[in-house]
């Protein structure tokens, strides 16, 4: 017996609400993505590189946000914080927090992409004439990044979806949008079926972008054997020839 | 075969009686001859009733409840229903009675039968001891946290004025905290919440600004029990007069018992 159909009239006069939400998802998610991504890889360099004094902060960092929850990490960003004076809108909290969390992902995930490089690559690399910030650069970070792309793609794609947790720090993202959609017009399922539309275009489209980024920005496993060397390196290895 | 007849038979028996008791309407004369009454309080509604730490239920509820049964002269068995049970708790003749913050709805009453309020729940706006607002009109362009789902939300979507920016959180607890942290400039919840806040931390700057909404609670017994029901009228009348609970209120609540409750 079907006790009720569903009636998605209501939606399309909240409509406007969810794209703001969809703004708000996006604006805060792609923030946080590039900012993390960044944050992330200069922790795994940095971590790779520096002195043990330097490493055990960063894996402080990597452990601690690992395993803590999202929702509490905000919380203390956004209602802990003005206890010691800084107080944060909803937007920025929410930014910095992601920021925070993906970063802690993204370092974990960079380090497994360092660490693969072989030593004899880096000794190749010395024997070349390379200098050290060449070698970091080209030997190591570079086909680092391009191995560990689709687990970053995985990883960003999961924090634009945990981005909805920030309605629950007051922001009108799409989760945010759609709980007061449904607390006014009580057409649960009707709201849930179009936010999880618009979640799957969402992953779906950033996964596409990172996906056409990684093919065009990256040496592929298999292209970069036939890449040509960059420019600089060439010049040295022909210097290098007796 | 004459052991599952014969068990077949009590159980029979059992169901022909305890429906012959289910079917009597419940009377005062009854519950006097019981020497006890059997009341159904909320599980998880503080200050009205709560488990405390040594698993015995307390609240105003309870309180109400004992005086009740000092007024029939008989002993008060207390048990705790979560919100959902508590009206089939009364319809299956588990309890005599339910003190257990029911509101009385006309969908409620088709079912059971409610007295006169003996209490009420509010919902006020809080905010800063310095500000000087006293209506929804004077919110306009600030920022107002609410917990979602709760009436208050709704009251705040459909009354409040242009301009005035609604944060909701996942509770009353977080709006509050939302307040304490400054990132909101009033909430509007339940009085009970500010109370309890205002308990654990008295030096707070915090205050009532307005009420924003009034909810009544009724007793509730079974729908054929009109004797029960007038006779609880009466008491709940009684004390109202003779100041039982407003003296019960300021205990659990805080603050004065509302002079206006509707009768009827």
């Amino acid at each position: 017996m079907i006790i009720f159909g569903l009636n998605f009239g209501p939606i399309v006069s909240v409509f406007p609400a969810l794209l703001v939400g969809l703004w708000l998802t996006v604006l805060v998610s792609v923030t946080a993505i590039v900012l993390g991504g960044f944050l992330g890889l200069s922790a795994a360099i940095a971590r790779s590189l520096a002195p043990r004094w330097l490493k055990w902060p960063i894996d402080a960092y990597v452990e601690v946000i690992r395993n803590t929850p999202l929702l509490i990490q905000l919380y203390i960003i956004f209602l802990g914080l003005p206890s010691i004076g800084i107080r944060l809108s909803p937007i920025e909290a929410g930014i910095i927090g992601l920021t925070i969390n993906v970063g802690a992902y993204c370092t974990e995930i960079f380090r497994a992409g360092i660490e693969s490089v072989h030593k004899s690559q880096i000794e190749a690399g010395l024997s070349l004439g390379l200098s050290r910030v060449q070698i970091v650069r080209y030997v190591v970070v570079v086909p680092a990044v391009a191995r560990v792309w689709p687990s970053l793609v995985s990883q960003f794609v999961l924090l634009m979806l945990a981005s909805s947790v920030c309605s629950f720090i007051s922001l009108e993202e799409i989760s945010g949008a759609a709980y007061t959609i449904q607390s006014a017009t009580f057409l649960n399922f009707e709201v849930y079926i179009v936010i999880g539309v618009m979640y799957l275009l969402l992953a779906a489209g950033l996964r596409t972008l990172m996906m056409f980024i990684g093919e065009h920005l990256l040496p592929g496993p298999d292209r970069s054997r036939r890449r040509p060397a960059p420019k600089s390196v060439s010049t040295k290895i022909v210097e290098a020839r007796p | 075969m004459l052991k599952i007849s014969k068990a077949f038979t009590a159980v029979l028996f059992g169901l022909v009686v305890g429906s012959a008791f289910a079917a009597s309407a419940q009377t005062v004369d009854e519950l006097v001859a019981s020497g006890k009454i059997r009341i159904g309080v909320n599980s998880a509604a503080p200050p009205f009733s709560v488990i405390d730490t040594s698993g015995k239920v307390i609240g105003y509820d309870v309180e109400v409840g004992e005086k009740i049964a000092e007024f029939l002269g008989v002993d008060a068995e207390f048990t705790p229903y979560a919100t959902a049970a508590r009206i089939p708790a009364l319809e299956s003749s588990k309890i005599d009675i339910a003190i257990a913050t029911l509101t009385p709805t006309p969908a409620r009453a088709k079912v059971v039968m409610f007295t006169i309020p003996y209490v009420t729940f509010g919902s006020s706006i809080i905010s800063s001891k310095d500000d000087k607002i006293t209506s929804l009109e004077d919110l306009a362009g600030k920022k107002v946290g609410v917990a979602r789902g709760t009436p208050q939300e709704v009251k705040l979507m459909e009354e409040g004025p242009d301009g005035m920016e609604i944060a909701r959180f996942e509770d009353d607890s977080i709006a509050m905290q939302a307040l304490v942290a400054g990132q909101v400039y009033a909430i509007a919840v339940p009085d009970t919440t500010f109370i309890e806040y205002r308990k654990s931390r008295p030096d707070n700057p915090f205050d009532f600004k307005f009420s924003l909404q009034n909810f009544f609670m009724s007793i509730a017994v079974r729908k054929d029990a009109y004797e029960l029901q007038q006779w609880l009228n009466t008491v709940i009348s009684f004390m109202k007069v003779n100041g039982d609970l407003n003296t019960l209120y300021a205990k659990w609540v805080g603050k004065p018992l509302p002079e206006i409750m509707p009768e009827f």
